[in-house]
């Protein structure tokens, strides 16, 4: 093929040509064979691109007068273009592999998109030159070179290519490279000679220029300058110490992003200029550095405490003598039966008449066990047992004399007490016996008389001092104030009360026909009315049954407050309860009601509670509607005179053993040079005692298969005093609970703080709610740092 | 409970809590730590009896039943242990055994947190979840209309003005009869609204003030971050960070004197002053620090004894009306810095606050007007006050900026909107709203606590104990044991990390604007929503 040029004018007579219809003509010559165009351009679109018609010939294109926009775009390898004056936008766009030379500067938009090809200005370029440039593997790279400078916002998104900008006579010489280049950029590279700005840190970097780089670099900065039409430049712009290379940082260099890091900021910014400690650092010493949220020591919010004993358990917190049932089950655990029994003594001279026989046993209905609907532990066992408890050996007395007015439970309690504590207890009772109401009004077959009787020589051999038969009155009383460092009054209430009603003369008092009864002297009639059902009037009505009385009716004009083993006795032996029932009058047929009806009745016993006795009390010592009025020592309003008992306020037998207790006590306390304080220690929790432990199979109401105490001991759950399990041990996540004897034969189970954290599984586990988790104490460190 | 206890009618199983413990026990290793970190001890190592019968029909089978036990963990149904959600158990559980659940229905718990006759008082924000804000699109997307603009590429000035812009020649007219013009401050739009020291701990307040003083010193944003109601640390004020913070002073006017005092050893200038008239969580209430969060740090800061209870009341005292209580308030603040500093005030979201605007709009002292509508975030509030009180921010917003482009005075007096600004997590969409309907910028509270500090909070009811010093995060506790659980190191970074995000995502919804050298206040030709109501009262494009 001819290298004659075949000319296309972008012009046909006067009229410039539709760029659709130059891009037609040249094409149409492609098609016709002709490798060699010059074109005379009038501004039209796109001149040289899309010529793949020729193959693999080469197509060379000259271009004339004003090439318009884009020229060379989507350009192809076959193509060389060559723009003898300067170039309008976009030159080189989408290029693909065209090469496009330049004589002169070209503007906006050079190699836009490009991706392979080249593009040679010779000139400078305007904005936004080689943005967008790729590289596609499969090819050589895409090339924009110029001689001068480039425009802001070079290299935009690039992301392949090499561009090189000579910066010989540079239409920017300050700033070769132009305003913000490089952002986005992800790929390729640009050599270049000059000073730049103020480029994207962020996409792009400077590089030292390696000898592969610059040997690239020389031999295609001739072929440039040869294409431009400048070789003589060479030697000028060729001095290797004056080119710099930018490359874009990869996707990993990106991610270490910022600049200064956080700690370095505060240390050499913030606390700079705040001081040591940032902010707060004048006004605490608290140290504030990051701590892990799961801390030991100091730094745990919660801290487990080992409570033992600190709490009643429910069974000692509701015998009215205090009685700490549990731990005599503890001490039978322990194998020492002998002094789980021979302990009740140091509380009650009746373990066995009381605890085993006539108390109605507050301790088992408060048993722990009953609130996960077990049947508590039977303490009346343990109570029985006690019969053969041993009593320790008294102490020598101290020379203290107190005077004990009545010989009956209450009486005897704090004599016992007293005597035990060393101090001399004198005893004084009207009647034949001591005992009081146990001895001469309680059902024989509520007590078999062997058992009191064995307890009774033993409280003689404590209470050596008695004086029986004696009444005492105010002057003896006075005396006794004189001679006794302390009196103690327990002389209970013997006084029947009755009812205003007529025929009132016809009615036995329930105590008469109790003592009678006890006797043998009591004859009631086939039918018995007793008014007032509570627990005193079901014994009449047991004893009255034993006598011969057929039908026996206790009325009460509210329902019948008896309870226990007395109503159950009661109950069967056929006693009917009728309420409410106002008694208007008793005639011989019986007992006439507000209403006019008459219940027959051939004996009416009236049992509506028994009032002191007291004619003997000093003036000055208060009372009450016939009753002693004491604080909760049980003291009166004369500080050397306690009452106690019956004489106080009616109540059981273990109230009148209890106060007794508790009178000693602070009697003691007194002579000790103390303020009487009696128990301090609260109830424990229920709900800190675990339950799950036992099998709830046995003792359930029917199951007596486990009747011997050893079984007894370890069912019972031993609320607030540790039974040396060790569970907390095994369920220490940590290690941090160990075991450690005492003095004494005790223990302690402790926690090791620096391993603890506190998360509470030892008072979760706990079978006897010993643990407990409680809020750390508030944090003071000054310097702790890491647990 | 126990087995044969009897009920009261407050005794609640665990189904009638709002959150449910699900415990694995076969994942379960019993470590213990799950009861050692949970804030309210609403779990506990338990004891549990199982029975295990054994039967046979085989001609001399024994029958048996056997008990046997185990350990694991057992869920408080007592209301004063019960769950809060905040799953601090599933985060340190290294078994993955256990997760609280949301209660499948509304819990019974919330008839009985009234002991004593007190009612619920809690942290966070009003329990609704969803947002307006996030219903509204960006609707105008200029790819050929207007220049587009490359979010990426260009170069924006996000920036906005808080102080009074005279029209000109009223500053001309200023500066030749007074020979001063109101003071106005450059700062970026999104703003750390008011969370005191006291409210929040010491290291999360640190944290936050430290991520601000980087975001403006190291990346030259102008980032603004509000002391609070509870004073100011006496080194802050005397140091070049002043110039970051807006003095807040409410009604309490906790801090004030320590302030006074520090203002002659002033390095900078602070940035402005707000007067907080109220708050967008609990409007109509003031606050109260109780006694047990007065340690003796915060009593230096905010100038008082420890161990006292300090309340800020509802109201300022001396103040009776509007008028009275804008002139008197903004001209006292003016003086205190040689009328050198903006001053102005924040509301709660009300249907007032045009009458309150009308009244600054006649004051060329007032820098502008903050409302906090009514999802904003509390550190203790009562339960009523946070989700039955207050006004949404947007039509607050909406209706005070239309009603200033009606007297003309739009680009005079700056609004700022606060009150569930990225509550659901979209920062930027709801901060560009708010925007667009006409703020100058927003004020952000419980977000950055969730986004630079892991507040578990949710409108689901989830955690919001900042109130009783057991934040889990250590965020809003006054406890070193539990705010020691936050580095400020680490949470200045996370502020740095949410305003650049934030500053990235704005560019991406302003940039198809054509928005890159101003923010778009009021363009509302730009905002959307398919809600023909919403679209009315906002008047906004109505969009399906």
């Amino acid at each position: 093929m001819d290298k004659k040029q075949y000319i296309i004018s972008g012009k046909k007579d006067r009229y410039r040509l539709d760029s659709r219809v130059l891009e037609e003509l040249i094409q149409d010559a492609v098609a016709r064979g002709y490798r060699y165009l010059k074109i005379k351009a009038y501004g039209q679109h796109g001149i040289g691109g899309r010529l793949w018609k020729a193959g693999k010939e080469a197509i060379h294109i000259e271009i004339d007068g004003y090439t318009g926009q884009r020229t060379g775009s989507l350009g192809f390898p076959n193509t060389y273009i060559e723009i003898m004056g300067p170039a309008s936008d976009d030159v080189g766009w989408l290029n693909a592999g065209a090469q496009i030379i330049v004589h002169g500067n070209a503007s906006n938009g050079v190699a836009n998109g490009m991706a392979q090809g080249k593009v040679y200005v010779g000139g400078s370029i305007g904005a936004r030159g080689m943005t967008m440039t790729k590289h596609n593997p499969r090819f050589d790279p895409p090339e924009l070179w110029a001689l001068g400078s480039v425009g802001d916002y070079f290299g935009e998104f690039m992301a392949g290519g090499i561009s090189v900008v000579c910066g010989f006579e540079a239409q920017t010489p300050d700033n070769i490279l132009g305003y913000r280049p490089f952002v986005g950029m992800v790929g390729g590279k640009l050599f270049f000679r000059g000073s730049h700005g103020v480029f994207s840190q962020a996409d792009a970097k400077l590089v030292s220029i390696e000898d592969d780089d610059w040997n690239w670099l020389i031999k295609n900065l001739k072929i440039f300058l040869e294409s431009i039409k400048r070789p003589e430049l060479f030697e000028k712009i060729s001095y290797r110490k004056k080119w710099q290379l930018i490359i874009a940082r990869s996707p990993q260099e990106r991610l270490e992003g910022r600049s200064r890091s956080m700690q370095s900021f505060m240390d050499g910014i913030w606390e700079k200029e705040l001081g040591k400690g940032g902010l707060i650092g004048d006004l605490t010493d608290i140290n504030r550095s990051p701590i892990p949220i799961i801390t030991t020591g100091d730094l745990r919010r919660f801290v487990p405490v080992w409570e033992n004993r600190k709490y009643m358990a429910p069974c000692e917190a509701a015998c009215p003598i205090g009685i700490p049932v549990h731990k005599r089950w503890g001490m039978i655990r322990d194998g020492r039966m002998d002094e789980a029994v021979d302990l009740a003594l140091l509380y009650t001279p009746f373990p066995a008449t009381v605890c085993g026989y006539l108390c109605s046993n507050p301790c088992m209905q408060a048993c722990t066990r009953i609130s996960d609907s077990m049947s508590p532990i039977d303490v009346t066992k343990l109570g029985q047992a006690s019969i053969n408890a041993n009593l320790p050996e008294l102490p020598p007395e101290s020379g203290k004399k107190i005077a004990v007015i009545g010989g009956g439970p209450a009486g005897i309690s704090v004599a016992w007490q007293l005597r035990m504590q060393g101090h001399k207890a004198t005893v004084y009772d009207m009647a034949k016996r001591l005992g009081g109401k146990i001895a001469s009004v309680i059902p024989d077959s509520r007590i078999p008389q062997e058992v009191f009787s064995t307890e009774l020589e033993r409280v003689e051999k404590v209470i050596s001092h008695v004086h029986l038969q004696q009444r005492l009155d105010k002057k003896e009383m006075e005396q006794l104030r004189e001679d006794f460092d302390f009196v103690v009054i327990a002389a209970g209430a013997y006084t029947p009360r009755t009812l205003p009603v007529p025929g009132k003369e016809r009615m036995i008092a329930a105590l008469d026909f109790l003592i009678q009864a006890k006797q043998g002297k009591a004859k009631p009639g086939k039918r018995v009315v007793i008014i007032g059902a509570g627990n005193v009037g079901c014994d009449v009505a047991s004893e009255a049954h034993r006598l011969g009385a057929k039908e026996i009716m206790l009325i009460d004009v509210q329902e019948p407050a008896s309870f226990g083993k007395e109503r159950e006795s009661a109950e069967a032996v056929g006693a009917t309860f009728r309420w409410p029932c106002f008694t208007k009058e008793i005639t011989e047929e019986g007992v006439m009601l507000t209403t006019g009806e008459i219940i027959p009745a051939d004996t009416v016993i009236i049992s509506i509670g028994d009032a002191p006795d007291i004619e003997f009390l000093p003036d000055d010592v208060t009372t009450e509607r016939g009753f002693i009025v004491v604080n909760e020592h049980y003291q009166t309003t004369d500080a050397g005179i306690f009452a106690i008992g019956d004489v106080v306020k009616p109540g059981l037998l273990t109230d009148a053993i209890g106060a007794g207790r508790k009178a000693a006590n602070a009697i003691i306390d007194i002579i000790d040079g103390k303020r009487p304080l009696g128990d301090t220690r609260r109830m424990i929790d229920r709900s800190r005692v675990s339950l799950e432990y036992f099998d709830p199979k046995y003792f359930n109401s029917g199951v007596t298969s486990f009747d011997d105490l050893d079984h007894y001991g370890s069912q019972c759950s031993s609320c607030g005093t540790c039974r040396d399990c060790g569970i907390c041990v095994a369920v220490c996540p940590e290690s941090a609970i160990s075991r450690q004897e005492r003095e004494k034969d005790d223990f302690e189970y402790i926690v090791d703080e620096t391993k603890c954290i506190g998360c509470g599984f030892c008072a979760g586990a706990c079978p006897s709610g010993i643990w407990n988790l409680v809020e750390n104490d508030p944090f003071t460190g000054i310097s702790g740092g890491m647990a | 409970m126990l087995s044969n206890a009897a009920i009261t009618p407050s005794t609640l199983s665990v189904k009638d809590l709002p959150w449910q413990i699900l415990w694995n026990k076969d994942k379960c290793t019993l470590c213990g730590k799950c009861t050692a970190i949970c804030p309210v001890n609403a779990i506990e190592l338990g004891v549990f009896r199982k029975r295990i019968v054994r039967t046979s029909l085989d001609t001399g089978a024994t029958q048996s039943s056997d008990h046997n036990i185990f350990y694991g963990v057992r869920q408080k149904t007592d209301p004063t242990y019960s769950c809060v959600g905040c799953a601090m158990c599933t985060l340190v559980c290294p078994n993955d055994a256990i997760i609280p659940a949301r209660s499948d229905e509304a819990d019974k718990l919330r008839f009985h947190v009234n002991r004593g006759g007190q009612p619920r008082t809690r942290g966070g924000r009003r329990n609704v979840p969803g947002s307006l804000l996030d219903q509204i699109k960006f609707i105008r997307i200029s790819m050929l209309t207007d220049p587009a603009l490359d979010a990426g590429r260009h170069e924006f000035e996000l920036r906005t003005l808080l102080g009074r812009v005279l029209p000109p020649e009223e500053n001309l007219k200023f500066v030749e009869e007074n020979g001063w013009i109101p003071p106005v401050r450059e700062i970026y739009p999104l703003i750390i609204g008011g969370m005191s020291f006291g409210a929040l701990s010491p290291n999360m307040w640190e944290g936050l003030q430290m991520g601000v003083a980087y975001l403006n010193e190291e990346l030259g944003m102008p980032v603004r971050i509000s002391t609070g109601e509870g004073g100011c640390p006496p080194r802050l004020l005397r140091s070049r960070f002043l110039k970051y913070v807006i003095l807040q002073i409410a009604s309490g006017y906790f801090g004030w004197d320590e302030i006074i005092h520090s203002i002659p050893e002033m390095k900078v200038d602070p940035c402005a002053i707000e007067i907080k008239y109220g708050q967008g969580a609990k409007p109509g209430d003031g606050g109260l620090l109780m006694w047990h969060k007065v340690n003796s740090l915060i009593a230096a800061i905010r100038g008082v004894p420890s161990g006292i209870s300090l309340p800020s009341p509802p109201t300022h005292q001396t103040q009776y009306s509007i008028e009275e209580s804008v002139a008197k308030m903004i001209q006292s603040m003016y003086m205190a810095w040689g009328f050198r500093v903006p001053v102005y005030p924040k509301i709660s979201g009300t249907s007032t606050a045009l009458a309150v605007l009308n009244n600054l709009t006649r004051n060329p002292y007032a820098a502008g007007l903050a409302i906090d509508g009514e999802d904003g975030g509390t550190g203790a509030a009562y339960d009523v006050s946070m989700n039955h009180m207050g006004h949404p921010v947007a039509s607050n917003i909406r209706d005070c900026y239309l009603n200033l482009i009606k007297i003309g005075m739009q680009n005079e007096i700056p609004l700022f909107a606060a009150g569930g600004v990225g509550k659901t997590g979209n920062l930027a969409a709801n901060a560009a709203a708010l925007i667009m309907l006409g703020a100058s910028g927003v004020q952000v509270g419980k977000y950055i606590m969730e986004a630079a500090a892991g507040c578990l909070g949710s409108e689901s009811d989830r955690c919001n104990i900042c109130n009783i010093d057991l934040c889990p995060k250590g965020i809003t506790s006054q406890d070193p044991r539990l705010y020691r659980r936050l580095d400020p190191e680490q949470v200045a970074q996370r502020v740095v990390d949410v305003f650049i995000s934030f500053d990235i995502e704005l560019k991406k919804i302003v940039a198809p604007l054509g928005r890159s050298t101003s923010l778009p206040i009021g363009m509302s030709d730009a905002l959307g929503i398919n809600d023909r109501a919403a679209a009315d009262r906002l008047s906004i494009k109505y969009v399906v």
